[in-house]
């Protein structure tokens, strides 16, 4: 079960030990040595490092790592009408340089497989330590098949980095807390609804009571969910593509010194297979992102989510909700109402934070559309930008947090304004279904 | 010094100045977003308020404008080689240059070339073969379109000014600059073309003998005394007359409110009292123009009173009209049209916009030109006992490497007993 569960991840680091010893392939066993012990620190962290902040640094590296690849890919593509071989491949050989990168490769995809195990596996011996003798087994066989594979096949720095990136990114992609796809999507989003709106305020452009229908509908698309989906792809597979389009755009070597016909052909058409078969290690990494992108598109996290309970309020136009009646709001779980007044209704949640304070929220936060939130293991995850907010910061204010509802916490439950309540949906809706109106 | 200046004015003209200088603000944005929502506006304010970032945002403008110059001249060199010119450094203005031993240049050559489609050019000493448009009005075309973008993104950063003014029918033209007017009238009405719904125009007199008449549209919005007179929300402004029976005196105001779309409520309070009046236009019936109350006259408003968290009572009150319910008197002896209108100062506008424009013409010549006719090039020069022979492409490339292959084929057979110096590639 347990080996099924890290299958994916285990997987993507056999995948990074066969390119790195493929890419060092000068310095092997150093490569093959720095891998498992970064595999084994990783491991190690589970234990050493507490669990938000392991998955923080997680993601936090990825994220770099992934900005990394986007300068590269834009050098690589700057530098793509030169007529040389790629660049890097003696500075890559050094071993200085093999040892830290296959260090920091057996780092991440340790602390990656760590958090898959969760914090349910930090106490434990066994689990992390047969972990542990399983990624450094995986190098001993990435050594032994490296071997088989075809001399051809070669790897540019720039393809070294982003099969890497794209196997991390794969791996990260199972784990909702340190997946940086949909995280990404929400920022997309939010940029590009903020660029929009300050280049049409910058070019002055009318607002939308003034522009027709048709082509405010247009303007529109920029608001959506949408955009951000497409946006986050875009700048989720750019930075590979570009690499794939360098390779493509590099020239071939000049043969006009060769007075041979056919000896210049020849030049030519061996430069030509090489190059196709530099594409394959950034179409691989191509591959694996798309990957990525799907499964952290389509979790296989179930999210606690109960039907919202209707309620009604008092003549004096109070809701009551009992501490332990039909739900028990100090379970730690999520426990959705729904309130209707005549054609007005608000959905709310009440929920009982770590530190042991009962706190109601609206089901909806103030900038994305209300879809509602559902409960994962120690957060909440906004259904419609995905973001993920810990459970500590439930009843905080700001970004996607779900808006704070004043209440009364009395001993035998909680007591809520019902005009306040009905005001604070209404207003919260109004301004978050804005823009999909087509409004600035 | 020498060395320092090359350096500077080389990283200046550099392609990579451009991705790095964006990279340097991305960094900036992401690093701004861990901590505010407000990202882009926080960028902007940074850079407004910081010279450094003015000045790193303003190398993207320099550099475009630089590599224009070089680009140019390096055009205009080209085209003085092509046509028999002298021209000193031939190989940095072409893809591939190679030299090969042979005194003349073959009759039969400009023939095969002329076979091949090259239009051919015979000077002294030379033979230039063009085939094909060049590109370069687009990429001129590009540059300046890029160097006008990010001049105008770094003059409305570093120095839009905007201020709001309520322009009222009848009243003075709030504009902070320019000569002192009245506002004559603001008509909305509905537009025939196929972006904007709607017109809204203002027509403005002015106050001083000799001035001339103004009238402000939408878009393209127009300039009064500097500034762009930028039309945003549209509402009533309301002389209002209140009077209760434990108000010791009438209230009365001037009260800009924001009703659009009919429907919206606008809210007066009245001072040192618990009262409250909500002012609204009738919603139309449905699939009906929600501001369609604007353009017509007299308008008809509802009102509702209350008292602190109660409603006393609502009613309809027409402008110039009076409502009177137990003991309570609500007149507007009159209800203006008003516009909220931004006096924006920021001739970066000017700027995105012309950049707009060129960046539609780069892209206009660009796909025709790269893909139907691309310019190819070759030049033979002869310099006994060599011949530097010179080639360049801006699209299909291979078949121009195969025409200019043969042609050097041409050349190395026809050299007969000529001694051979070593043939290579020249640096290129």
């Amino acid at each position: 079960m347990l080996a099924l569960k890290l299958l994916p991840q285990l997987l993507a680091w056999t995948a990074t030990a066969l390119l790195l010893l493929r890419a060092f392939s000068g310095r092997r066993l150093a490569t093959a040595y720095a891998a498992g012990a970064g595999f084994l620190g990783g491991t190690a962290a589970l234990a050493v490092v507490p669990g938000a902040l392991l998955y923080d640094m997680v993601r936090g590296f990825l994220g770099a790592a992934f900005l990394l690849l986007w300068g590269v890919s834009v050098v690589v593509l700057y530098q793509s009408n030169r007529r040389e071989g790629a660049s890097g491949v003696r500075f890559l050989n050094r071993a200085p340089l093999c040892g830290a990168v296959a260090l920091v490769c057996g780092l991440i995809a340790g602390a990656t497989c760590a958090c898959r195990l969760g914090s349910g596996a930090a106490g434990q011996l066994l689990t992390p330590l047969l972990l542990a003798v399983a990624g450094c087994a995986l190098v001993a066989a990435a050594l032994y098949a490296e071997r088989l594979l075809s001399p051809r096949i070669t790897v540019t720095p720039a393809g070294l980095l982003a099969a890497l990136v794209a196997l991390a990114l794969f791996a990260s992609s199972f784990l909702i807390r340190v997946d940086l796809f949909a995280p990404l999507s929400m920022k997309v989003m939010k940029g590009t609804h903020d660029f929009v709106h300050q280049f049409m305020e910058s070019v002055l452009i009318p607002d939308h009571i003034f522009v027709r229908q048709v082509v405010w509908g247009y303007i529109g698309i920029f608001f959506s969910k949408d955009v951000g989906f497409w946006g986050g792809m875009v700048i989720w597979f750019t930075p590979v593509c570009l690499l794939l389009l360098a390779i493509r755009l590099q020239r071939l070597p000049k043969v006009s010194h060769i007075r041979q016909g056919a000896q210049r052909r020849q030049v030519i058409a061996r430069a030509i297979k090489e190059r196709n078969l530099r594409l394959a290690v950034p179409g691989f990494a191509l591959a694996v992102l798309i990957a990525a992108a799907y499964q952290s598109q389509h979790p296989t996290v179930e999210y606690w989510d109960p039907k919202p309970l209707q309620l009604t309020a008092n003549a004096a136009g109070e809701i009551f909700i009992p501490r332990k009646g039909e739900v028990n709001l100090e379970d730690g779980k999520l426990h959705k109402y729904l309130f209707k007044q005549g054609e007005r209704e608000a959905r709310f949640f009440v929920l009982m934070a770590p530190n042991g304070k009962l706190t109601v929220d609206l089901d909806a936060c103030a900038i994305c559309k209300p879809d509602g939130y559902g409960q994962t293991e120690g957060t909440l995850i906004c259904y419609y930008c995905k973001t993920l907010i810990p459970l500590e910061t439930i009843g905080m204010t700001g970004g996607c947090n779900p808006v704070p509802v004043q209440f009364a916490d009395t001993p035998d439950g909680v007591r809520l304004n019902a005009a306040s309540l009905l005001n604070s949906w209404g207003q919260t809706i109004q301004s978050t279904t804005r823009p999909k109106e087509g409004g600035k | 010094m020498k060395r320092l200046s090359s350096f500077i004015r080389n990283a200046l003209c550099s392609r990579f100045l451009p991705p790095v200088v964006i990279g340097i603000f991305f960094l900036l944005y992401i690093g701004i977003a861990f901590f505010t929502d407000e990202t882009l506006i926080t960028l902007m304010a940074f850079t407004r308020a910081s010279k450094a970032l003015a000045a790193l945002l303003a190398l993207i403008p320099l550099n475009s404008a630089l590599r224009l110059a070089l680009e140019v001249a390096r055009h205009l060199r080209r085209r003085r080689a092509l046509r028999g010119g002298e021209v000193k450094e031939l190989p940095p203005l072409f893809d591939e240059s190679v030299e090969l031993a042979s005194a003349s240049l073959p009759e039969e050559l400009a023939g095969r070339l002329a076979a091949a489609g090259y239009t051919v050019r015979r000077s002294q000493g030379s033979l230039a073969a063009v085939r094909g448009v060049g590109i370069f009005p687009a990429r001129l075309c590009y540059l300046a379109a890029s160097c006008a973008l990010f001049a105008g993104i770094l003059l409305t950063t570093t120095s839009r000014s905007a201020q709001r003014g309520m322009v009222v029918e009848g009243e003075p033209f709030p504009a902070p600059n320019g000569a002192p007017a009245l506002v004559e009238s603001i008509r909305l009405a509905p537009a025939t073309g196929s972006l904007l719904a709607r017109t809204l125009t203002i027509e403005v007199a002015p106050l001083q003998p000799g001035a001339r008449r103004s009238s402000f549209g939408l878009y393209p919005p127009s300039l009064y005394g500097g500034d762009f007179v930028y039309p945003r929300y549209m509402g009533i402004s309301l002389q209002l007359r209140f009077t209760a029976p434990d108000l010791p005196q009438p209230f009365e105001n001037q009260a800009s409110l924001n009703l659009y779309p009919a429907g919206k409520e606008g809210s007066v309070a009245v001072p040192g009292s618990t009262y409250r009046l909500d002012f609204s236009f009738d919603p139309p019936p449905e699939g009906g123009d929600r501001y369609a109350s604007y353009m017509a006259e007299p308008k008809t408003l509802q009102v509702k009173l209350i008292k602190g968290q109660d409603l006393l009572f609502s009613g309809s009150l027409p402008s110039g009209g009076v409502l009177l319910r137990d003991g309570y008197r609500i007149e507007v002896p009159a209800a203006k049209r008003l516009v909220v209108t931004d006096f924006i100062r920021d001739y970066g506008v000017l700027c995105v916009w012309a950049a707009g424009m060129l960046y539609l013409a780069a892209a206009a010549l660009y796909l025709p030109l790269r893909s139907l006719s691309p310019r190819r090039e070759m030049l033979f020069v002869v310099a006994a006992p060599l011949v530097a022979a010179h080639s360049r492409a801006e699209g299909k490339r291979s078949a121009h490497a195969g025409v200019f292959h043969d042609a050097l084929d041409m050349l190395d057979a026809a050299k007969g007993g000529e001694p051979e110096p070593p043939a290579g590639p020249t640096t290129n």
